[in-house]
């Protein structure tokens, strides 16, 4: 009987799956088994597109097109949640199971605190994630650094601290480390993150602590959340996994793993945030690196918290149209709404025209926010510091506790009389 | 693309005899005898100074009656044709002038390429159906061909297919493909061969005279052919800002887009401003000898004394009802970026 906190190993039976798959195709397999059983409507997940470094995103209705998708890739710099919102309607009516990185669960609780995901209708399998890589530097970097022509890679993939890539003719890995030294490497905000195992999905799965004869064959599952043990359950019932109980020193491997990928998180906050300076030395960078914007709106089309219909930098009283640059208060409008609930995913840094390194600036704000009032963003449902409210329904809220203490009312909310 | 008055596809003049028998042997069909035709600016001169000698005109996705010079003179011309074609996403104000009106297809709505003046070729790939009863341009070209007999030379059935005919009869284009293109970096043109890896870089090593070398050819001096003076004491250069395109049939349409810049100014600097007693923001008159207009004021130290900036792209007080068709000799470009202008202040009856 699966059960939430459960840790297994997992495999699919199915050949077009195994064909595909990095390890044991649990994944995958789970997927089909979900849109067979009727578990979800579709499966939101990644899959190649023209070549190796272009992740598509794709609704799969048809259980028989999901064996293609399995495998992962690296260079998938994507965030699915805000797809789900714009395009599949929030899943208000349509039952969704999405692959998900850290950033990716993340994001969906954000979106889900701020009532634009029905959680309930979303089925999210985590995947551990040491970082993407953004496609065109990755072009550069293996032109470059590993010196093959980047249209003769067939596979990539990082393990064990390395990115390597098979070509015709070899394989070559290189270290992430001494890639990351010379300017390649992960985006800036993977190497910051911290959320390597997403708990808050409802499985987590990935390759670290499968060790002893299931190594390279199978998939480690946690099971996160009742919604995953049902999920596993059943498709272990139907014949669509395997699985045994993962073995106790992998378990312990994968501690380690998660341990030293936290180590390395932290090491690359330390050295971002500190190139930031302090006070008005980091003021004074972050007005000049933003002094490159040309208002595209990419960052706050991609961010997972602005949810706006309104968006207040499009407000005249605040920013002057036609200006470009925009005012700084442009910028300023973005900190002061979103820093509080950032999840460094990255999106609005790896989007920009300009390059301006949004999710650094961001980041180091929601970092010192969290020290301040203990509030982390994209683990649950806990809401943010602050959100955004309609005045006239606010203050009629507000006039119904029949009191005047402001502060009390906001934070602890009376009921209407 | 063959768009320009006097060349086929990659710069090939129309009148050398081998380029025009490599094109009727392509293209299985006769040719005229080569000829330079008329320019875009020096067609607009003939419909309206030479009446008759040009019956029709067929214009795709350019909007001459806000973006060509001296819009009176502009609408004059086009009003002597007999017989006016507008292939057009929108209707445009040219497209309100013309006698058929062919509703076309925008960047999303169809397959093809697209050529920058950095001579890069990027792919399009269509993302949804165009509107109502829209076709894609080389389809209504090719339906246009057909009804007048010569279905034969238009038998395509996709945009790849054209593009294919494009590197046949192209020397420069001839190593492309559509899946060389599907790279992000895509191709630069030249690109003689399927192996050739396309010019990012013109002219690295030398120039393309035989001996290698550039040439440099002096300019003298002159002033443009009108010049401000006493009655019109104003320099007008007209041109663009960031967030409109040309005429704005497409950009005036974004809300985002509009909301940054709604209507047209002219710049003028304070020291102007304050003896011609105007303040920002104030509607006054620019006039020139071709026209008036009545437009807002933008007070700006960004723009020198004795010279006003007005962008072209606002149909309500447009730029181009003022500017000069004086062209230049070789090229045949408009003045737009000079002419003489007076600014009046707008006094209440």
């Amino acid at each position: 009987m699966t059960k939430k906190g459960d840790m297994l190993y997992a495999w699919t039976n199915d050949a077009e799956i195994k064909k595909h798959a990095e390890l044991g195709g649990a994944v995958t397999a789970l997927w089909k088994y979900a849109l067979e059983s009727k578990a979800v409507d579709g499966v939101l997940v990644i899959t190649k597109g023209t070549d190796l470094y272009d992740a598509q995103p794709v609704l799969v209705t048809d259980p028989k097109e999901l064996a293609k998708t399995a495998g992962s890739l690296h260079c998938g710099t994507l965030l699915l949640p805000k797809v789900v919102k714009k395009y599949l309607d929030g899943a208000a009516n349509m039952k969704i199971g999405v692959t998900v990185k850290g950033c990716d669960a993340m994001a969906f609780y954000e979106l889900a605190k701020r009532k634009q995901i029905n959680l309930d209708n979303v089925i999210m399998i985590g995947v551990n994630c040491g970082g993407s890589v953004s496609p065109v530097p990755a072009r550069k970097m293996i032109a470059d650094k590993f010196g093959v022509d980047p249209n003769a890679v067939h596979k990539e993939e990082i393990d064990k601290g390395q990115f390597i890539i098979e070509f015709e003719g070899g394989h070559k890995g290189i270290s992430i480390d001494e890639l990351e030294e010379h300017g390649y490497g992960r985006r800036s905000n993977c190497r910051r993150c911290k959320m390597k195992i997403p708990r808050q999905a409802d499985l987590a799965c990935g390759n670290w602590g499968v060790i002893g004869e299931k190594a390279g064959k199978a998939t480690f599952v946690e099971v996160c959340s009742e919604k995953g043990a049902a999920l596993v359950a059943g498709a272990a019932k139907a014949g669509a996994i395997a699985t045994e109980a993962a073995n106790p020193k992998g378990l312990e491997i994968r501690g380690k793993v998660e341990g030293a990928m936290l180590k390395l998180g932290d090491k690359w906050r330390k050295k971002d945030f500190e190139s930031l300076g302090e006070g008005k030395d980091r003021l004074k960078k972050i007005m000049s690196e933003t002094s490159r914007c040309i208002k595209c709106y990419s960052c706050i089309l991609a961010c997972p918290i602005c949810y706006c219909v309104e968006c207040t930098t499009k407000n005249p009283v605040y920013v002057r149209p036609g200006e470009l640059p925009p005012d700084f208060m442009f910028h300023l409008i973005r900190y002061a709404h979103i820093a509080d609930s950032c999840v460094n995913c990255g999106q609005c840094e790896e989007l920009c025209p300009s390059e301006i390194p949004n999710a650094l600036f961001m980041h180091a704000q929601q970092v010192e926010l969290e020290k301040m009032f203990g509030h982390v963003p994209g683990l649950d449902m806990e809401l943010p510091l602050h959100a955004f409210v309609e005045e006239k329904a606010e203050r009629a809220r507000l006039a119904n506790t029949g009191s005047d203490m402001i502060y009390e009312n906001v934070f602890n909310p009376v009921q209407k009389k | 693309m063959g768009a320009l008055a006097n060349v086929y596809s990659g710069y090939q003049s129309v009148l050398v005899p081998e380029m025009k028998k490599k094109m009727e042997d392509a293209w299985g069909c006769d040719i005229a005898e080569g000829k330079v035709g008329l320019t875009v600016t020096t067609l607009i001169n003939t419909l309206a100074d030479e009446p008759g000698k040009v019956k029709a005109v067929y214009i795709m996705g350019e909007n001459p009656m806000l973006s060509d010079p001296d819009i009176h003179h502009v609408e004059k011309g086009l009003k002597n044709a007999e017989f006016i074609v507008v292939q057009d996403i929108f209707l445009t104000e040219t497209a309100q002038l013309a006698d058929v009106v062919l509703p076309a297809t925008c960047f999303a709505e169809k397959d093809g390429t697209q050529t920058s003046t950095e001579r890069r070729v990027q792919k399009w790939r269509k993302a949804q159906d165009p509107p109502g009863e829209a076709k894609v341009d080389w389809l209504i070209i090719s339906e246009l061909a057909a009804a007048m007999g010569y279905a034969k030379q238009f038998p395509y059935k996709s945009a790849e297919e054209i593009f294919t005919e494009i590197t046949k009869v192209t020397p420069s284009s001839a190593g492309m493909d559509y899946a060389r293109l599907e790279k992000p970096e895509a191709l630069h043109w030249p690109c003689p061969t399927k192996e050739h890896p396309g010019t990012p870089i013109l002219h690295k090593e030398k120039f393309s005279h035989p001996d290698g070398l550039g040439i440099f050819t002096p300019i003298e001096w002159k002033p443009p052919a009108e010049v401000p003076d006493n009655e019109y004491p104003l320099l007008l250069t007209t041109g663009r800002c960031i967030w409109h395109w040309h005429t704005g049939s497409m950009t005036r349409r974004s809300p985002d887009l509009e909301r940054e810049e709604p209507t047209g100014w002219v710049e003028v600097n304070p020291e102007d401003a304050k003896e011609l007693g105007i303040t920002d923001k104030e509607m006054v008159k620019a006039i020139t000898r071709r026209g008036d207009i009545t437009i807002g004021a933008r007070v700006s130290k960004d723009i020198k004394k004795g010279v006003v900036f007005i962008p072209f792209h606002f149909v309500e007080c447009a730029a181009n009802i003022l500017t000069h068709n004086a062209l230049d000799p070789v090229a045949k470009i408009p003045e737009f970026k000079a002419c003489a202008c007076k600014i009046e202040k707008i006094k209440e009856a």
